[in-house]
């Protein structure tokens, strides 16, 4: 479904991207970690279209999509989340889901009205409805997290990109949006790429981890396994929660 | 064709033309726009009856109310662009003056009637819009303002180098007037209504675009484009369409002013302070709300008369230090006045229109 060959992105002198590929098959969900500043948020940025790349390509479905837009990849079905939230603070929750399901590739063919609905479906999916009409700069992170997730969603993508769904909450709160993930992914039948600073929760909820370091792809495969490998050892040393 | 009226609790339901119509009898949906709408119409009579009882002569009341149109037909459509293309355009006069030049030149040179000039003047503003809306993608920011402020001050430059053509200050004359009864005050009031009627339509257009879908988008581009793009929204083709259309919407007062005038005269109206007041317009407005605009054309227009005829050398200055103070007091413009709960910015209403 996803194919990322050579993707190389510098920042000044920092390569913050190193001639990463790697495969993502259809309804796969893949944990991405590494420490902070190994690349993570820079890739579900070049695959989401928020940067172009210097070198290397991306594939979706079988079509080459480097060069595409960000509103196009976004209406090929391939949604983000923002590692810190970023939704349009003096909207209400509400709103901030219907311009996703306005932007997806159906939202041409209904009505406001009918995005309204659609919204309020979402939201209710995150047990957000009773916070609808609450301006998104009053709500707190963790109902930020999953407004991200909502809005994501309303863009029935097929491919989710989450940037740090757990960051900045409690375990019970991680654990809950953790269990919320694995359920949109089943209901919707999604392929997931979660980058996750925190690997417990993470281990549990993936089949498949890849591990950056230093924007160069480090380690591919079980979760189990991959946390074994000497070099990934190594790079979380120093790294207190592996 | 049978027109069939059915009465319903709390609405009317009007069958015509094969459809079928509802009205909601509940007052407050139409009670205050119908008020608003009338109070509008009426300032002619009413601005007569205070000039007779205080005793002045209303022609220049008249004037005035005109000049707040010329305003108000600027600022709706630069209010609109504001929201679409998330920039302040500081170059609203350029399209205006595009307008006028047009107007002007052909009906001087060609002979045009006012009834073509319209459509040529709003598709020149069109084009040179377009040309102009990469802009809009390209800058933002402080570049955005420098590159729209420089338009009008290059547009006037070219009218003093070949003042042969645009006549600078002095201006174009022998333009068609659109009304000549032979009684001047009816010409103004018929002039009113001409302007009016521009004003109106557009309050009518905008408000319906900044309900509708787009409208709402417009609102999240205007706070975040990348998050726009990100959930799918070509924000590039909204601000161009947007930019676009408002320019040649701003170029239509161009044309009001060059047959109001029978002459028009670029470098009047490319001056920083006609640029202040439409800004003013706009920011005093309220914003986000369009009907506040119609609220703070009147307004600016009025104090401008009133600061002109009472302080005299320093008019300009008590004008401004007036505005001054009206914009440090009202944050959220008049719209704020008369709304005063908890404003939520570009939420759309919804109407629920059965089909048949
Ligand atoms: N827009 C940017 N401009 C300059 N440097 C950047 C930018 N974005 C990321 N970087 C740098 O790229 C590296 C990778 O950052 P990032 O992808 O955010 O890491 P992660 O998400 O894994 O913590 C870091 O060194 C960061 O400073
Ligand atoms: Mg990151």
């Amino acid at each position: 479904m996803l194919k990322v060959s050579r993707l190389t992105k510098r920042f000044g002198g920092i390569i913050a991207v190193n001639d990463v590929s790697f495969e993502v098959k259809k309804g796969e969900i893949v944990g991405l970690i590494g420490p902070n500043g190994a690349g993570k948020s820079t890739l579900i940025n070049l695959i989401s279209g928020f940067y172009m790349p210097d070198k290397g390509s991306i594939e979706f479905n079988g079509k080459e999509i480097t060069k595409s837009k960000m509103y196009e990849r976004a209406k090929m079905g391939i949604a983000r989340t923002f590692q810190n939230p970023r939704l349009v603070s003096n909207m209400t929750a509400l709103m901030n889901v219907i311009y996703a399901v306005l932007g997806s590739e159906r939202g041409k063919k209904i009505s406001l009205v009918e995005a309204y609905g659609e919204a309020m479906y979402y939201l209710d999916l995150f047990g957000l409805l009773k916070k609808r009409d609450i301006v998104v700069s009053d709500l707190p992170i963790y109902e930020l997290r999953l407004l991200e997730l909502a809005r994501a969603l309303a863009l029935q993508p097929k491919l989710l990109l989450i940037d740090e769904a757990m960051a900045g909450l409690n375990p019970a709160e991680a654990e809950s949006v953790s269990r919320l993930i694995n359920r949109i992914r089943e209901e919707f039948d999604l392929t997931i790429i979660w980058v996750e600073h925190v690997l417990k929760i993470l281990m549990k909820s993936v089949e498949r981890i890849i591990v950056m370091h230093y924007g160069k792809l480090l380690a591919d495969g079980f979760p189990e396994e991959v946390v074994k490998k000497p070099e990934v050892v190594e790079a979380y040393v120093g790294e207190e929660r592996v | 064709m049978e027109i069939k009226f059915e009465p319903r609790r709390g609405r009317l339901v009007i069958h015509a033309f094969g459809r079928k119509y509802d009205w909601i009898i509940e007052p407050r949906y139409w009670r205050n726009p119908v008020i608003g709408f009338l109070i509008w119409l009426s300032l002619p009579l009413i601005v007569t009856l205070v000039a007779s009882l205080i005793n002045i002569k209303p022609v220049a009341l008249i004037s005035t109310l005109i000049f707040a149109n010329i305003l108000i037909i600027v600022s709706i459509p630069l209010v609109l662009q504001i929201i679409g293309t998330g920039r302040v355009n500081f170059g609203p006069h350029f399209f205006v003056a595009l307008g006028g030049y047009t107007a002007a030149l052909l009906s001087k040179n060609f002979g045009i009637s006012p009834i073509l000039t319209l459509p040529v003047s709003f598709i020149i503003g069109l084009l040179i819009g377009l040309a102009l809306s990469p802009i809009t993608i390209i800058s933002r920011g402080v570049y955005f303002v420098l590159i729209t402020l420089l338009l009008p001050f290059i547009l006037a430059e070219l009218a003093y180098w070949r003042s042969d053509i645009f006549g600078a200050e002095t201006g174009i004359p022998g333009v068609e007037v659109m009304v000549h009864t032979g009684n001047f005050m009816n010409d103004l009031i018929i002039y009113f209504y001409i302007s009016f009627l521009i004003g109106f339509l557009y309050l009518l257009i905008v408000d319906r675009v900044l309900r509708s879908r787009y409208g709402f988008l417009m609102g999240v581009i205007n706070e975040d484009e990348d998050v726009a793009a990100a959930y799918g929204i070509d924000v590039n083709r909204i601000k161009v369409i947007v930019f676009t259309f408002t320019s040649g919407a701003m170029a239509v007062a161009g044309w009001f002013l060059a047959h109001y005038q029978g002459s028009f005269t670029g470098p009047a109206w490319l001056t920083p302070a006609f640029l202040i007041l439409v800004l003013l317009t706009t920011t005093l407005g309220g914003k986000g709300a369009i009907y506040g605009v119609v609220i703070s054309g009147y307004v600016i227009a009025m104090l401008r008369e009133v600061t002109r005829t009472t302080f005299g050398e320093l008019s300009t200055v008590a004008l401004f230090l007036i505005l001054l103070i009206l914009l440090y007091l009202l944050r959220e413009g008049f719209w704020g006045l008369y709304r005063k709960r908890r404003y939520r910015e570009y939420e759309p209403s919804i109407r629920i229109r059965r089909k048949t």
